[in-house]
């Protein structure tokens, strides 16, 4: 439909402009050569509205912005009603000669949505439309020409029922009228301006440029008007530079029309770069990039749980409402999928971000799988380091338990024992001494075994002394000879020295056990942000990695994140590496 | 004359046993204290010649309470003791400044006196 009406209207514009044209040549001249001038470039406004409307309207056949501007082109041709040198020609004009004005204000009310989005700005499209035509109506058979301030106008329609008190009544209403629209028209921009998106700017900016360059000029005239003398001295030149800027602003509309589309565009690279694969995070990026909003987070929403969670699987704190982020959640059959975090100036978007959304909802779904997966193994790496943690825990509090218990009973009793044995007689026989030696030996031994008991269960140097003493003391307590290079001395996180120390102790006691070693080599150093222990061995080799207890160590170092790696070939000795990731 | 000793261990058991030990071991038992803090007051108050000093505590540790005593100049012969092993503290024994080290089962008048005769470690 639309698409069929742009070449007639396109003729009718040309057709117009010619018959103006023509009008201006034949018209008999004792007008002045400056209205020829203003004349011409009425066509020049008419034209370049009708153009650079027929382009916007077919690249935006959903938004009337074009059609709108259109009509503007023709009402502008209009003007040349006033060259018919007739009286009907001439009331003709009258009648018509606000239409440019009005579909002007009414184009610039509404962009750039084409249409009308509140309440005012209905109110001013149909006030607007009635100060026209039936406006003029009404100055045409109530005002006399002579009331108009109109020379040239020709005698006869004017005022035919007029009577001067009417005449004057009609001018002051009509006053009124023009004036209550400027300022609703003022009051509908600059409340529209103010609560735009960056978006939206974007797209009104050009508009407004122009926009303001004319006010200025037209201020200036008005002001030289009021200072120096009227007509304003070179108005004909004041004139012609506001017809150039009004030539110029469908420019202005057509480039605030394509920032829109610009961003629709965005849409649309949008959906080609969801066709491929994304990375975690990376959908937000795109996103930001659709909605211009660098800020934009995106959330995803886990059934389960009830919970927002970010890519990543961690839980997400969604802003209230009311500041300066807002939500718009989505949804699929209902149910929501995720959350868009975005600046609150999007919220007057919302087909757009609706769009994106849109768009984006299938990979949006399958991002949200992913976090969901993400957050489970979240969950349960952070369930085996507490069960790590906790095991931990668990040791030292049994160490402390034996320490301040049993250990420090049979301390007791030794003292007690060597007590008694000092108050021996030095006369008595000799058995009573000898039990009593007897039972503090066994006792010692006990000790020892209780001591050493408790050193596997926690090592104290490790926590009292750190890394290197309690694998310097390892290292001293073995049985094969061991090479020890600790090649830092500063404390780390107390679950990677205590991972390091068990996969140091492990280790070692297999060396010894099981693969019949005669020396061993322990480095720790640090790499990056990490801690890489290496214990290696000059044994049988062989070792299986799936057994009981290296299978215990790569699930402990797995739980810091970490990495163990054993390389064992039979009769080339064992190595065992662990890397430790330190960051909390 | 006999040396003078403060005994610091947060067992109460533990400290009359050593009182006992240590009396009849050529000391003179001058005090005890049960914590790291009171040790200080008690060893500034009482000014023995050796303090034998558990290294666990409830509130400071002994490490600490050697610092706290050697600010002072002339400070008493400091020997310390615990349950566990010397290695289990690594080289933090060595660097204290303490006369010695001895496992708490093996105290005795005379070890803590060759560990004294032997003047501070380092």
């Amino acid at each position: 439909m639309s698409r069929r009406l742009r070449t007639p209207l396109a003729l009718a514009a040309l057709a117009a402009g010619m018959v103006n044209l023509a009008l201006i040549v034949q018209a008999d001249d004792a007008r002045p050569r400056s209205l020829v001038y203003l004349l011409i470039a009425i066509i020049g406004v008419s034209w370049s509205f009708v153009a650079a409307g027929l382009v916007a309207w077919s690249q935006r056949p959903d938004n009337r912005t074009g059609a709108l501007m259109v009509a503007v082109g023709l009402a502008f041709a209009l003007n040349g009603l006033r060259l018919v040198g007739t009286p009907l020609g001439f009331a003709l004009w009258f009648l018509v000669a606000m239409l440019p004005a009005a579909a002007l204000a009414h184009l610039i009310a509404v962009f750039p949505d084409g249409h009308p989005t509140t309440r005012l700005q209905r109110v001013f499209i149909v006030v607007n439309y009635t100060a026209t035509v039936p406006l003029a109506l009404v100055q045409l058979l109530l005002v006399a020409p002579a009331q108009l301030d109109c020379g040239s106008c020709p005698d006869g329609l004017l005022g035919i029922g007029g009577r001067r008190p009417y005449g004057e009544a009609v001018l002051a209403v009509s006053g009124l009228i023009e004036v209550a629209l400027a300022v609703l028209l003022l009051w509908i921009l600059v409340t529209r301006w103010r609560r735009a998106s960056r978006l939206r700017r974007r797209s009104l900016a050009p508009v407004a440029l122009v926009g303001i360059m004319l006010l200025v000029v037209y201020m200036f005239r008005q002001t030289l008007v009021v200072v120096v003398s009227r007509p304003a001295p070179f108005h004909v030149g004041f004139d012609l530079a506001i017809l150039g800027l009004l030539m110029l602003w469908p420019l202005g509309f057509l480039a605030g029309l394509a920032r829109t589309r610009l961003d629709r565009s965005a849409v649309g690279d949008l959906a080609i770069e969801l066709g491929e694969a994304l990375p975690p995070g990376r959908l937000e990026q795109v996103l930001a990039r659709a909605l211009h909003d660098p800020t934009v987070q995106l959330a995803y929403w886990l059934p389960d749980r009830q919970v927002f969670v970010d890519a990543e699987g961690r839980p997400v704190d969604l802003p209230a409402a009311g500041g300066d982020r807002a939500v718009t959640i989505l949804h699929h059959d209902g149910d929501p999928v995720a959350a868009l975090v975005h600046d609150a100036a999007l919220g007057d978007e919302p087909e757009i971000v609706q769009a994106v959304a849109a768009t984006g909802r299938l990979t949006i779904q399958n991002q949200r799988l992913q976090a969901e997966v993400r957050a489970q193994l979240e969950e349960v790496r952070a369930s085996r380091a507490r069960i790590v943690e906790f095991g931990d825990a668990e040791r030292r509090r049994v160490e402390r338990n034996l320490h301040d218990g049993a250990q420090q009973r049979l301390v007791n009793l030794s003292l007690a024992l060597g007590i008694a044995r000092s108050q021996v007689p030095t006369t008595s026989d000799g058995e009573l001494t000898e039990a009593l030696d007897e039972a503090a030996a066994e006792l010692r031994l006990a000790l020892a075994e209780l001591r050493e008991l408790a050193r596997g269960i926690h090592p104290v140097i490790l926590s009292e002394a750190g890394l290197g003493p309690a694998l310097a003391s390892l290292a001293e307590r073995s049985p094969i000879p061991v090479t020890l290079a600790v090649a830092s001395s500063d404390r780390l996180p107390a679950r990677v020295e205590e991972t390091a120390y068990y996969v140091a102790s492990e280790a070692l006691a297999n060396a010894a056990k099981h693969a019949h070693a005669s020396a061993v080599t322990i480095t720790a150093r640090r790499r990056g942000d990490g801690l890489v222990v290496e214990i290696g061995d000059d044994g049988v080799g062989g070792a299986d990695p799936d057994g009981s207890g290296l299978r215990g160590l790569a699930d402990r170092v797995a739980a810091l994140d970490g990495h163990l790696q054993v390389s064992s070939p039979a009769g080339e000795g064992t190595c065992v590496i662990a890397e430790l990731p330190c960051r909390s | 004359m006999r040396p003078t000793l403060l005994i610091v261990d947060d067992h109460a058991g533990f400290r009359s046993l050593a009182r006992r030990l240590f009396s009849s071991g050529g000391f003179d038992v001058i005090g005890e204290a049960a914590d790291g803090h009171s040790a200080v007051t008690a060893a500034r108050r009482l000014r023995p010649d050796v303090v034998l000093l558990d290294i666990q505590l409830p509130d400071i540790d002994g490490f600490e309470v050697l610092t706290r005593l050697r600010d002072r100049s002339a400070g008493p012969a400091v020997v310390l003791t615990s349950t566990r092993d010397r290695t289990d503290y690594g080289e933090r024994v060595d660097r204290s400044g303490a006369h010695g080290f001895i496992p708490k089962a093996e105290l005795s008048g005379a070890a803590v006196l060759g560990v004294i005769g032997s003047g501070p470690m380092r």
